[in-house]
């Protein structure tokens, strides 16, 4: 029956809200197959993830305190939780599949000489852990199966509804055992994204653009959709290459993944590359005027229409909507 | 400097996955093998590295087989300015997992004293994204992990890579292993005379037994491929009035589907 324990992560005290996801997944396995959840939390300051951390299902939380914690180090973050598993002894480690998860989890897995997979999408217990994850850009899914006394799985954000089934989770510490001496890589700095740019990983809605829209100067008809739905604007390939929008705005298999609630698809081919970055999402809306695009197929709902003619009557529609 | 660089080669993304049999199985048959295209920043960083500070060492390393790695080897890596090769072949490696290809990996790396291991990203094929970090931290060096910039120092660099709603910047002595992925630079192709020249550069092949370790046992295991969960019909809107189109799609948006 297995222990699973969640790591809730934070950046500069805010929780990233794929913890809650991972808790209220976990939850129902163990509810399912016994054994308990247990939240995992290192800060630098003091917190209060109790609450919601129990209200999404973790029977316990454990903390560990330190100055250190105030920002993200590789070493650090692995030698804590590496101090936590040992002394706890989970069988499952879940981490959210975030900047910082992607980097934690490798090492940590090494570490413990556990075994270790990446961006899940599907949990199960057969006897032992099995984790549904995509792989090829997501043209098909692996079910893996892991050995050994504990497993390190990266969680995909969204991948995991939210639920709020749980109670009041125990409280505990534990100590993290630092050695900072060990600790060679520093951030020395976190510049902060200009104020109001949504995160393109953690964005609720992503509108994205193609070589349909033309020419750079028509981005802008993006961004104002976006903001329209406080989305965050993302782009395909094509127009990142041509210097059009910036490669962080980069939307697929050499870009980003997301997968939010609704991504919008404007003059979109939908490459197999773009999907992978994006056919995950709940609801896919693909405006295109080319009705054959391959992009419809993985929509669920379609306009095959002009973009320019579209999307600014889109874009007024959705502000009267928001406005209520 | 002594650099090492990770390459993988996989199926290029274009290729179809067909599952067959029962238990669905990958039939990899058709697949065209390619150079992993995050790899080739990786090497493009490599050279420009070397080409900057005018002297040093480019190794490539690859856990593949020979006969199928060869021209990649030859075309995507010596002719565009990596030195030599080492080629772990060993037919015990087939399937084996991330965790036991960063062990093979850190054998090799081993035996020579690297200042810089720089890997993809990840793997488009398996889309792990750990093989780079795990191997550091068998080496124990230090990492930085998807790097978007890169500037070296004496005996220490700093890099810079995106997190979510901004840019961590990263001091690290050297040895590091970085990771490297789009945005950091644009790989050059090999010209036809690089080509021919790069078959008279070192590979070197060897197995895990000419590593001196034992064949790393893999502690993931792939049960079963299954096919992508379907997506619903898609709904089209009537797009004669583009204007209309867009009122009917907010409000189904808004009244059907409840996202806004
Ligand atoms: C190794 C590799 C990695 C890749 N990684 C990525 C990746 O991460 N992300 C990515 O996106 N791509 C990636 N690609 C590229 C991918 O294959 C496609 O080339 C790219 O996605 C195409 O971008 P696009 O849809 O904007 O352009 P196009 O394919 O040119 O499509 C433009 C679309 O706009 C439509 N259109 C034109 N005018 C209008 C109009 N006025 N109104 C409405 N519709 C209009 C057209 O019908 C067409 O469907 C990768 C490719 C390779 C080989
Ligand atoms: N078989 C291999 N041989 C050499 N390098 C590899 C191999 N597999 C993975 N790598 C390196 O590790 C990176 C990440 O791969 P992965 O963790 O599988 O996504 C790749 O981009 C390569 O740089």
């Amino acid at each position: 029956m297995p222990n699973i324990a969640v790591f809730i992560e934070q950046r500069a005290g805010q929780i990233k809200k794929v913890a809650w996801q991972m808790l209220s997944e976990a939850r129902k396995l163990t509810d399912a197959h016994g054994g308990e959840v247990w939240g995992v939390h290192l800060h630098a300051a003091s917190c209060n993830v109790n609450e919601d951390a129990g209200k999404h299902g973790a029977h316990k939380v454990f903390t560990a305190e330190a100055a250190e914690f105030d920002r993200y180090d590789s070493e650090l973050w692995t030698q804590a939780m590496a101090a936590f598993i040992n002394e706890h002894k989970p069988d499952v480690v879940l981490v959210g599949s975030t900047a910082m998860g992607k980097d934690l989890a490798p090492r940590l897995a090494a570490r413990l000489k556990a075994a270790c997979v990446s961006d899940a999408v599907g949990l199960s217990w057969d006897g032992g852990l099995v984790v549904r994850r995509p792989v090829f850009a997501g043209k098909c899914y692996a079910d893996v199966a892991t050995r050994g006394d504990v497993a390190v799985v990266g969680i995909r954000p969204n991948a995991f509804a939210l639920a709020e089934t749980g109670g009041a989770a125990e409280a505990a510490t534990f100590s993290p055992g630092l050695d900072a001496g060990a600790a060679k890589a520093k951030v020395s700095a976190v510049e902060t994204a200009a104020a109001g740019q949504i995160s393109l990983t953690e964005a609720e809605v992503v509108v994205s653009g193609g070589r349909g829209i033309k020419g750079p100067e028509n981005y802008a008809m993006i961004e104002k959709l976006a903001e329209a739905f406080g989305a965050a604007s993302g782009a395909s390939r094509a127009i990142v290459d041509a210097g059009w929008v910036d490669y962080s705005h980069q939307v697929g298999q050499t870009g980003k993944t997301v997968a939010p609630n609704l991504y919008v698809a404007c003059g979109i081919s939908g490459a197999i590359q773009h999907l992978a970055g994006m056919s995950s999402s709940k609801c896919i809306v693909a405006i295109n005027k080319d009705a054959a695009a391959p992009i419809f197929k993985v929509a669920d709902y379609g306009i095959a229409g002009d973009v320019f003619e579209v999307l600014p009557a889109l874009t007024e529609a959705v502000q009267e909507i928001k406005k209520g | 400097m002594k650099i090492a660089v990770c390459v993988k080669q996989v199926p290029d993304s274009e290729s179809r996955i067909n599952l067959s049999g029962p238990v669905p199985e990958l039939d990899t048959s058709s697949f065209t093998m390619i150079i992993n295209p995050y790899d080739q920043y990786a090497v493009e960083e490599a050279v420009k590295i070397k080409e900057k500070l005018g002297d040093g060492e480019i190794t490539v390393v690859t856990v593949g087989a020979e006969a199928r790695v060869r021209e990649m080897i030859k075309k995507d890596c010596l002719a565009v300015g990596c030195d030599k090769a080492v080629v772990v072949d060993d037919a015990a490696l087939a399937g084996a997992d991330s965790f036991a290809v960063a062990q093979v990996l850190a054998a090799a790396l081993k035996r020579e004293q690297f200042d810089l291991v720089l890997f993809g990203i990840k793997a488009i094929d398996d889309d792990a994204s750990q093989v780079g970090i795990m191997t550091a931290e068998l080496l124990g060096m230090p990492h930085v992990g998807y790097i978007g910039d890169l500037e070296l120092k004496d005996g220490a660099l700093t890099a810079k890579r995106e997190i979510e709603g901004g840019v961590e910047v990263v001091d690290s002595p050297t040895p590091c292993v970085l990771t490297c992925g789009k945005g950091l630079n644009e790989p050059r192709l090999p010209s036809l005379p690089n080509i021919m020249k790069a078959g008279m550069k070192p590979v070197e092949v060897l197995d895990c037994a000419g590593l001196g370790v034992e064949v790393p046992a893999s502690l993931t295991e792939v049960k079963q491929f299954a096919p992508p969960p379907p997506r619903g019909e898609c709904t089209m809107i009537d797009a004669e009035d583009p204007a209309a189109a867009a009122r009917e799609l907010a409000r189904a948006l808004h009244e059907d589907a409840k996202i806004i």
